[in-house]
């Protein structure tokens, strides 16, 4: 598949999955929500790729949908609706069943629907400039899937304090570090890539078998209350 | 909107802020039979209030809640006998969670927490605490079993550190700065005395924001620690939806791009 809206590349057993709309800080349109099923689906697949890193181009990670160019594209704003309102969402990697380990890399700001990919990855790394904010109900939307996955593996204070303080405050990464919901956060920022590729190949030296029966297991932990 | 007289509590608001502060400092806000039954009506009149945004809830003098009346309990015949029917079929009015408070509720520690203090740190959406606030749980070191509120903190904060609170008893206690690393609060205030400031600003912050969409979230959030991952999404796509078509959903993105502050609708009675 050609991508317009993501660089879908290999280096080495680390498959890259990177947001690339960076004028848009990332954050995702009609044709970036159909092309990250796709790429999720062809990393998976890819016997070569041992595990997958996701980051962003620019200075944004990820931040959320892209109303303003939904609202000009009807049919793929009824189609996502139709998805959101039945939770059958296709964007991360749990969206789509991956059973490669994902390391999300987060490279800049991450807010609102951006945080479905901190929430759904297995590792988070931060870069030490990178945010946490979740909008939502400062533009009189609820805050639902994201923040409910986060609550499921951190501290629940910090995760309804993001959700009701909304655009009012960020959490910074060395915090989003302390609370365990990143595990490291990388200095100089720029060493980002770097060290996701490091953590990936160290990962990537472990049996392929045994980390998806792991990730398994771990994650059918989170389906009982 | 006039609140109630009570005797071991005190209601003012604040701007958009309703506050709660247990009131009888010369306990240390130890919650006798009085207590237990007037914050049912606490939580209810400032639920009812539509001025109120967000709910601080703290304490006069230099405990914050030390759980219950032990003093009552030995001194009139009754003991905890009077609690077993509550207790045995959990049937609690006491904190926001009991009844359904879907307002933002902020817990300001301003000093001890102690025991059955924790119901209100469990149950509380968001806790802050001065530097000098303590926290500790001697149920076990007078020969009483604590579960209900140790369960609570448990789905919210790391297990071990409760499990330790609970085993050890009163022979130790918790500083600020570690509940503040375990996650257990997001800030603490020094110096102490500046804690209600503290807790208005942040209630202020939060009450810029869509009570309609608030209290949406806030359903969803805690119906998910009733269920799996999956299962709690699916529940919550009830509460997304329900904001779609709400006159907030148009005036948040209307506001944003005219860089004013929004005017949201009062949360209406379906919320309450």
């Amino acid at each position: 598949m050609d991508y317009e809206t993501l660089v879908v590349e290999r280096d080495g057993p680390v498959g890259w999955l990177v947001f690339n709309r960076p004028a848009a800080a990332n954050a995702m349109d009609a044709r970036m929500m159909h092309e990250l099923e796709a790429a999720w689906l062809e990393l998976d697949r890819d016997p070569g790729v041992r595990v997958i890193v996701n980051t962003g181009a620019g200075n944004a990670f990820q931040t959320g949908l892209d109303v303003a160019q939904l609202s000009r594209d009807p049919d793929a704003l009824r189609e996502q609706s139709r998805r959101t309102k039945r939770f059958e969402l296709r964007f991360t990697a749990w969206h789509n069943d991956v059973s490669t380990p994902v390391i999300a890399a987060v490279n800049g700001v991450c807010a609102g629907g951006g945080l479905h990919f901190v929430a759904d990855a297995d590792i988070v790394i931060a870069s030490a400039t990178a945010t946490f904010l979740d909008p939502h109900v400062s533009v009189g939307q609820a805050s639902v899937y994201e923040t409910i996955a986060l609550a499921k593996k951190s501290p629940m204070e910090a995760i309804l304090r993001m959700a009701f303080t909304g655009r009012h405050e960020r959490v910074p990464a060395a915090r989003a570090y302390e609370l365990g919901i990143v595990s490291q956060v990388v200095d100089p920022p720029e060493q980002l890539r770097a060290e996701a590729q490091a953590l990936g190949e160290k990962i990537a030296r472990n049996p392929p078998d045994a980390l998806a029966a792991v990730k398994r297991a771990l994650r059918n932990a989170l389906e009982t209350a | 909107m006039t609140y109630p007289e009570l005797e071991t509590l005190r209601l003012e608001r604040v701007g958009p802020v309703g506050w709660l502060f247990n009131n009888r400092p010369d306990q240390l806000n130890a919650m006798n039979s009085r207590m237990r039954d007037e914050f049912e009506v606490a939580w209810r009149a400032l639920d009812a209030d539509p001025e109120v945004r967000v709910i601080v809830h703290t304490g006069e003098g230099r405990a914050f809640q030390t759980g219950v009346d032990v003093t009552e309990i030995a001194s009139d015949g009754e003991g905890m006998g009077r609690y077993r029917e509550s207790v045995e079929n959990f049937d609690f009015h006491f904190t926001a969670w009991h009844n359904e408070v879907w307002k933002p509720v902020i817990t300001a520690v301003n000093g001890i927490c102690a025991g059955g203090g924790f119901h209100w740190i469990a149950d509380s959406d968001i806790v802050i605490a001065a530097a000098d606030a303590q926290f500790f749980d001697p149920h076990v070191s007078i020969g009483q079993v604590v579960s209900i509120e140790a369960i609570g903190l448990m789905k919210r904060m790391p297990v071990e550190a409760v499990m330790r609170m609970a085993f050890v008893g009163r022979h130790e206690r918790m500083s600020a700065a570690r509940a503040y690393e375990l996650g257990m609060v997001s800030e603490v205030v020094d110096p102490s005395d500046r804690l209600r400031a503290a807790a208005q600003e942040l209630a202020e912050k939060i009450a810029r924001n869509s009570p309609a969409a608030m209290a949406a979230t806030k359903r969803a959030l805690w119906g998910a620690l009733e269920l799996g991952l999956t299962d709690a999404c699916r529940a919550g796509a009830r509460e997304l939806v329900s904001m779609w078509g709400h006159p907030d959903q148009e005036e948040g993105p209307r506001a944003f791009a005219e860089k004013r502050e929004p005017r949201w609708q009062p949360l209406g009675d379906s919320n309450s």
